[in-house]
């Protein structure tokens, strides 16, 4: 059972701040990922939570109650590192036992903890090895199952499988959450690569410069970007945001190139189109507005399309393979329900009354 | 003149092959991907076109040169590695310029150059700054460009971008396609990220356990992959590969997947491989290449796991031997547990000997 929160935390160093006044509450049993750029603060509120560091100001709270003045042993918190830290002249299995033969457990609780470990991690074959002999994924679970068999209030982890190859990567992410659904453990999870926190991610937290931007579900987030920020550091490709002005029928990008058809509304200077969301067809006098083809990346099962209304470049992400080449002209179209508005300090406004498709328009 | 040609190239390191019979042409002005996972050969390779190793047997030739005893510094390769070598204590413009003023190009031109890369590579405003300090991110753009400043006419990199954020990768990509573009170098590029292979290469050559597994554009390496390492390496997710056996019922071929029922009827291609085949198959389709259908028809299996990705719901499917991916652009009510019918396309199977790992073609 552990709820974590922060109320308000800052942390410096010197005068770099670290944190800046973040406030959070990871529910039990949740699996919450924090997501960020490099020195966004990510790893700086995982150490925070272990009680490696002190907050400056601000408190933090394990079920309700502050553990500012806890020690990290008292805690109960266990956190598996980015550089795994396995002990090179003990086997798997005597990795995994240490933290109970520390803390002078029976042997036979501990055998039976191992073993039920092992299971969950599938390592059962390789617990005799020593990490020198496992590949960088069984060194991973061998880890994952040494944090797992303190039966600690939560688990940290900090980029835990960032150095798996791809492949590898996709398989063990759905794995660690499978493990925490059947662990029943609050999971704070740390990750650079965006594909991971939205796939195992109930909520995550989006930080920058230290200070949370959003919390919420990945999905909503992805749907619903708070700011331009959030917008563009979510989704690959990278969102298209373009600056728009008012017109009498809504609203017109790169000198009137790009028409967006909506209801005007007031204070809106950039909007958002994911490049998915954007439909590319043949040019032939027909719909939407016309744009040139400047790139095509076919990835096989979709294509990446980069195009230039105006003086506008665009990204569009088509399903498939279509057939078309660079320099040719097409026609660009978008939903209109999925365009996203933005003010002009980047905040995202709610959507107006349903626009309306027009002509030349996306 | 800048052609790469590798013929028989071995590379053993004592009693171990690191690089077994390499057989490729990189053609002058190509930009050719070496793709695998780490152990591959690939940078093995890399590093006797660069002439850093010697082949324990086998030819390289730069257009019609043996590259036989030609020592690296004399091959006119430009290298780039994936940790970068900066001097720290000069500032970015010192580091570009470095190698024209090495060689004793006049000032002129040293200062015409070293503008144009910097702002090639979007390097103009940090010119003047020095080196140490500079993120990661940015030393790996000097690093390219210190290189590609002397329009080496073959260009070497090395996991330039495994470094860097993936924010920046993206753009990196765009960037040194672009770098390409202009010089039109030979490029041979190693990496272990099949998105750069794909996004940037003209070809790309896979490789595994020091073999060359196939080589061709993204889309025929995707499409057509020629065994089941392959198909499983590329695309993400890999290829689904289920186990079965061709049969044949009035005239039309299909795979008896056990389990999992009959596949729908293949396609007129596929079933000639399919009556050509000499025993059990693996019968392969890509996860974006299905779409559900009505219960009854093609196959079912329990959604075991659903990964919503932003826009892509990735369903995992079924478990063990009879498992699969599919891919789904919206998230329509998925619920773990329930069984999802679905059927790829029959255009988009592909045949493998399950014994071989070989694809099995038409003709």
């Amino acid at each position: 059972m552990a709820e974590i929160a922060f109320r308000n935390v800052t942390k410096r160093y010197g005068a770099t701040l670290a944190v800046d006044d973040a406030s959070f509450t990871v529910a039990d049993n949740e699996f919450f990922c924090f997501f960020g750029p490099p020195l966004s603060g990510k790893s700086t509120i995982l150490r925070l939570i272990l009680g490696l560091e002190k907050p400056d100001s601000g408190e933090i709270l394990i079920d309700g109650k502050a553990v500012n003045a806890v020690s990290p042993a008292a805690r109960n918190i266990a956190m598996v590192f980015q550089n795994l830290a396995l002990f090179p002249h003990m086997t798997a299995a005597d990795n995994v036992r240490f933290p109970l033969v520390e803390r002078r457990e029976a042997p036979a609780r501990i055998e039976a903890r191992l073993r039920d470990a092992a299971e969950k991690l599938h390592i059962g074959h390789i617990l005799h090895k020593m990490p020198g002999q496992l590949s960088g994924g069984e060194r991973q679970r061998v880890a994952i199952a040494r944090a797992l068999v303190r039966d600690p209030a939560a688990y940290l982890m900090d980029d835990p499988i960032s150095a798996l190859d791809a492949r590898l990567r996709e398989e063990t992410r759905v794995e660690l959450k499978r493990i925490q659904r059947e662990a029943g453990r609050t999971l704070i999870y740390v990750t650079h690569d965006q594909e991971e926190a939205m796939s195992v991610a109930d909520r995550m937290a989006i930080l920058e410069h230290g200070a949370i931007r959003q919390i919420g579900r990945p999905v909503e987030i992805y749907d619903h970007p708070a700011t331009t920020y959030v917008a563009r550091f979510l989704g690959s490709p990278v969102m298209n945001i373009l600056p728009v002005q008012t017109t009498g029928a809504g609203f017109e990008a790169a000198a009137g190139a790009l028409q967006v058809a909506a209801v005007a509304q007031s204070g809106v200077t950039e909007i958002g189109l994911r490049p998915e969301d954007l439909r590319v067809s043949h040019w032939e006098g027909g719909a939407g507005v016309p744009a040139t083809v400047s790139e095509v990346e076919p990835l096989g099962g979709y294509t990446v399309v980069t195009l230039t209304a105006g003086a506008q470049p665009l990204r569009a992400m088509l399903r498939g393979q279509p057939d078309i080449r660079v320099g040719a002209l097409v026609g660009l179209g978008c939903d209109p329900e999925r365009v996203m508005y933005f003010g002009a300090g980047g905040e995202a406004l709610p959507k107006s009354a349903a626009p309306s498709l027009g002509g030349d328009r996306i | 003149m800048s052609m790469i040609r590798l013929e028989h190239l071995v590379k053993r390191f004592g009693a171990f092959t690191a690089l077994k019979t390499m057989d490729l042409t990189i053609a002058d002005g190509e930009f050719v991907a070496l793709l695998g996972p780490s152990g591959c050969g690939k940078s093995t390779t890399m590093n006797m076109i660069a002439g850093m190793e010697t082949p324990s047997e086998g030819r390289i030739l730069f257009g019609d040169r043996d590259m036989a005893g030609v020592p690296m510094g004399r091959r006119g390769v430009g290298f780039v590695f994936q940790n970068y070598a900066i001097f720290t204590h000069m500032t970015v413009r010192q580091n570009l310029s470095y190698g024209l003023r090495a060689t004793r190009r006049p000032s002129d031109e040293v200062a015409r150059r070293t503008n144009a890369m910097a702002e090639l590579l979007q390097l103009t405003p940090m010119l003047d700054r020095p080196a140490h300090g500079l993120s990661v991110n940015i030393l790996q753009r000097v690093a390219i460009g210190r290189s590609a400043i002397m329009e080496p006419a073959i260009f070497l990199l090395d996991e330039p971008l495994s470094n860097v954020d993936a924010a920046f990768r993206a753009v990196m990509r765009t960037e040194l396609k672009g770098l390409q573009r202009s010089f039109k170098q030979t490029m041979v590029y190693v990496t272990h990220d099949q998105l750069e292979a794909m996004t940037m290469a003209d070809r790309i050559a896979v490789m595994d356990h020091g073999v060359l597994q196939q080589v061709g554009t993204p889309l025929e390496i995707y499409n057509d992959p020629a065994n089941l390492f392959v198909a499983k390496f590329i695309g993400s997710p890999g290829m689904n590969l289920l186990h079965g056996r061709p049969t044949e019922s009035v005239g039309q071929m299909a795979i008896d997947l056990g389990a999992l029922g009959h596949s729908l009827p293949l396609a007129p291609e596929q079933a000639a491989a399919a009556r050509r085949a000499k025993g059990d198959v693996v019968f392969g389709f890509r996860p974006e290449q299905a779409t559900r259908v009505g219960e009854g028809q093609g196959m079912a299996m329990p959604i075991s796991f659903v990964e919503r990705i932003g826009a892509r719901t990735i369903l995992h499917l079924g478990e063990g031997a009879a498992s699969a991916k599919t891919v789904f652009e919206n998230d329509a009510g998925f619920e773990m547990g329930r069984a999802l019918h679905f059927a790829p396309h029959p255009s988009a199977v592909r045949l493998f000997d399950a014994a071989s790992g070989a694809a099995l073609r038409g003709q």
